[in-house]
């Protein structure tokens, strides 16, 4: 009983805690398939047609050829660049929200996440709608005389874009979430003795709402490392990640015991990101002490 | 060497000038929320070594007025000077002042030595000389071997020494406290009350200290002001506020005193002459009193003298009843006689415990003079 009241107050149990649905899910929706991707990692496809022959060429392959690598950077820099975005655009919202919200806070939280009401590809295609070459944008600018912007048409830009869109309500949820439970007098305790606002953010807010935050990062960074449907509608052709790559082996190639490895790899990154996420929670003296949640 | 003079008596007439401006300085500070005057034409000065009390009942607007001080609010009219500077438009971080909580609010995620140093790290001291500041005041709070422990680890008296560590460590130009002491049990409380006095006095840094608490108001300041509806009702040190209320309201509030109520039958001279429910009660009149007028006097449990039947005579001009002793309350040295009189009327008197030849249900005699109460005509409400 005591060490389960210890544990119960570690932070690393509470982020267990706070991911365990998320987890069963996972176990059910993603762990079995994953087996099976295992299994077919180390087999190889010959016609469409899977062959359990066990090797490890399919690895050999991801790892060791300049084009898999290339497309794993241009989506980690991908992930990271939309999770900073996301990170800087949604804690200004969080913040104004939960402290000045009042009574409309949970209304405007959820109207943050108002466009998930439509559907990922609705989502993207109205995003296309805006940024494309006929889009919105562009259309307007040359009415008017203008160029087009190229960048924001078919690009690594315009999908960056649009997977910030489609990500940021999770990051300002965590966010709002963990500030609900601050206690913003302490930040006046911080003015009081001599910090300019900005430092008492540095030292107070940030630390103490880190754990929303990195659970928000993490929201936001797995769903776009794996991103495929978003680069396919707003990347164009040369704006192909990892995702389109691995969703590639399983459509038109049918080379899927080399897809099977290319998940594999991404569950791998994905999960080694977590575990760095983890161990700043773990060394972060959160501040939790078991009494505000 | 004669350019240099004028500007060398500058600096000392300007030194001057800030040795003998009060530490801090209220001018008609005005507060209001929405429709609550929550802090009223409030003006104070507070000199460098003082320990000042705010008392007042809930919601009379302490806190708000210690906010104002801080920073944490604007006054909507009205100026705020400390050390001679005006500060009325500068932020918090701006001020150079100390505070401490109610509930402390420790920084949980820190722990005890970087709770104390934070105000010397945002003033950028060099980590020696914070090295040195965190052992004084550790020393000082008798908080020695705790600089590792989080808040949480601590106990309620030791977040508190903490929280008053963290308020003096830089020797900031005043410390304000926001009733430091209502989150501590009776007895810790007491042993913080002599720590806080010893603090005041070894640093010699004027406190303005926030409560609704009279007796700690009463025991910790030298001056205090009794605060009424965001209005200071009076203003002075403690004795004279305790010994001469100027107010009605000052009156009933300090000493929780007996209350009787009467109308005045006659006047003599200065001396007026109730009558209390049947007994004819000599009061000193209050200003612009005449016959007919409704009057409340307040009369302070310790005096009082409470005596068996006849065992002294009257002084001349004391007022004498006889009653009956109903209850005897125990309270230390001290015991709470409770006597009700002819006119059915209850008086509450301190007195020693000692007192042999009082006895429960028996007949006793309390008398006082009319000066030992405050009269003050009553208020129409
Ligand atoms: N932020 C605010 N918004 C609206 N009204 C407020 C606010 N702060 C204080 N008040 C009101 O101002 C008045 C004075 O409040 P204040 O907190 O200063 O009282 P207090 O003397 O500190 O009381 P207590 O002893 O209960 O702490 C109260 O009527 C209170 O309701
Ligand atoms: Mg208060």
């Amino acid at each position: 009983m005591v060490s389960f009241w210890k544990l119960r107050q570690s932070p690393n149990f509470r982020f267990a805690m706070l991911t365990l649905p998320g987890a069963l899910f996972l176990l059910i929706f993603l762990v079995l398939p994953l087996i099976s991707i295992l299994i077919f990692s180390f087999w190889r496809t010959e016609s469409y047609q899977l062959i359990a022959d066990w090797n490890i060429e399919n690895y050999k392959t991801i790892l060791g050829q300049k084009t898999y690598l290339t497309f794993m950077w241009r989506s980690l820099v991908m992930a990271v660049s939309v999770s900073l975005v996301c990170l800087i655009y949604a804690y200004p919202v969080a913040y104004l929200v939960a402290k000045r919200g009042g009574r409309y806070r949970l209304i405007l939280v959820l109207l943050t996440a108002a466009p998930f009401f439509t559907g990922i590809i609705l989502r993207v295609t109205a995003m296309q709608q805006i940024l494309g070459p006929i889009g919105l944008l562009n259309m307007a600018l040359q009415t008017f005389g203008f160029e087009p912007i190229q960048i924001l048409m078919y690009s690594n830009v315009a999908s960056a874009i649009g997977l910030v869109y489609l990500w940021i309500p999770f990051m300002v949820l965590a966010i709002y979430l963990s500030l609900l439970n601050f206690n913003f007098e302490l930040l006046e305790v911080a003015y009081v003795n001599g910090a300019k606002p900005w430092r008492a953010f540095l030292e107070i807010t940030w630390p103490l709402n880190w754990i929303g935050t990195a659970i928000g990062i993490v929201l936001v960074f797995i769903p776009t490392f794996a991103a495929f449907v978003t680069p396919r509608f707003l990347g164009g052709v040369n704006g192909a990640l990892y995702g389109n790559i691995l969703e590639h082996q399983f459509g038109a190639t049918g080379t899927w015991a080399l897809g099977s490895a290319m998940g594999v790899v991404l569950f791998f990154i994905c999960l080694i990101f977590i575990m760095i996420i983890w161990r700043t929670i773990n060394l972060q003296r959160s501040g939790y002490t078991g009494e505000e949640f | 060497m004669s350019a240099a003079l004028p500007h060398h008596l500058t600096s000392l007439q300007l030194r001057d000038i800030a040795m003998t401006e009060p530490a801090l300085k209220l001018e008609q500070v005005e507060k209001s929320f929405d429709k609550v005057r929550a802090v009223d034409k409030v003006s104070l000065e507070v000199n460098t070594g003082e320990f000042f009390s705010l008392l007042g009942p809930s919601g009379s607007g302490k806190t708000t007025l210690l906010r104002i001080i801080a920073g944490l609010e604007t006054p909507g009219n009205g100026t705020v000077h400390i050390g001679g500077r005006d500060v009325t438009r500068l932020p918090p971080y701006a001020r150079g002042i100390g505070m401490v909580f109610q509930d402390f609010l420790l920084f949980p995620h820190k722990i005890v030595a970087d709770n104390i140093i934070f105000p010397l790290k945002m003033q950028r001291l060099p980590e020696d000389k914070q090295k040195e500041q965190l052992n004084w005041i550790l020393s000082l709070v008798r908080m020695e071997g705790y600089e590792d422990r989080y808040p949480h680890q601590l106990s309620g008296g030791q977040k508190q020494r903490v929280a008053l560590a963290r308020g003096l460590v830089s020797r900031p130009d005043i410390l304000l406290l926001d009733e430091p002491l209502a989150n501590l049990d009776l007895e810790l409380r007491k042993e913080m009350e002599v720590e806080m006095r010893r603090f005041q006095a070894e640093l010699d840094i004027p406190f303005i200290y926030v409560t609704h608490n009279q007796e700690e108001a009463l025991t910790l300041s030298s001056r205090m002001a009794v605060m009424h509806n965001g209005k200071f009702e009076q203003v002075g040190a403690k004795l004279d506020l305790y010994n001469n209320p100027k107010t009605r309201f000052v009156a009933a509030f300090l000493g929780s005193p007996n209350y009787i109520q009467g109308q005045i039958k006659r006047m003599e001279g200065t001396i007026a002459i109730l009558d209390w429910r049947g007994l004819d009660l000599r009061i000193p009149a209050p200003a612009n009193a005449t016959s007919g007028d409704k009057i409340d006097y307040f009369l302070k449990h310790e005096r009082i003298l409470i005596q068996s039947l006849r065992e002294s005579e009257p002084a001349k001009g004391e007022n004498r009843f006889e009653g009956t002793l109903r209850d005897i309350i125990f309270k230390g040295q001290h015991s709470a006689y409770f006597v009700v009189l002819e006119n059915g009327e209850e008086l509450v008197v301190n007195a020693a415990t000692e007192m042999p030849s009082l006895k429960i249900r028996h007949a006793v005699e309390v008398g006082w003079l009319p000066e030992a109460g405050d009269a003050f005509l009553k208020e129409e409400d």
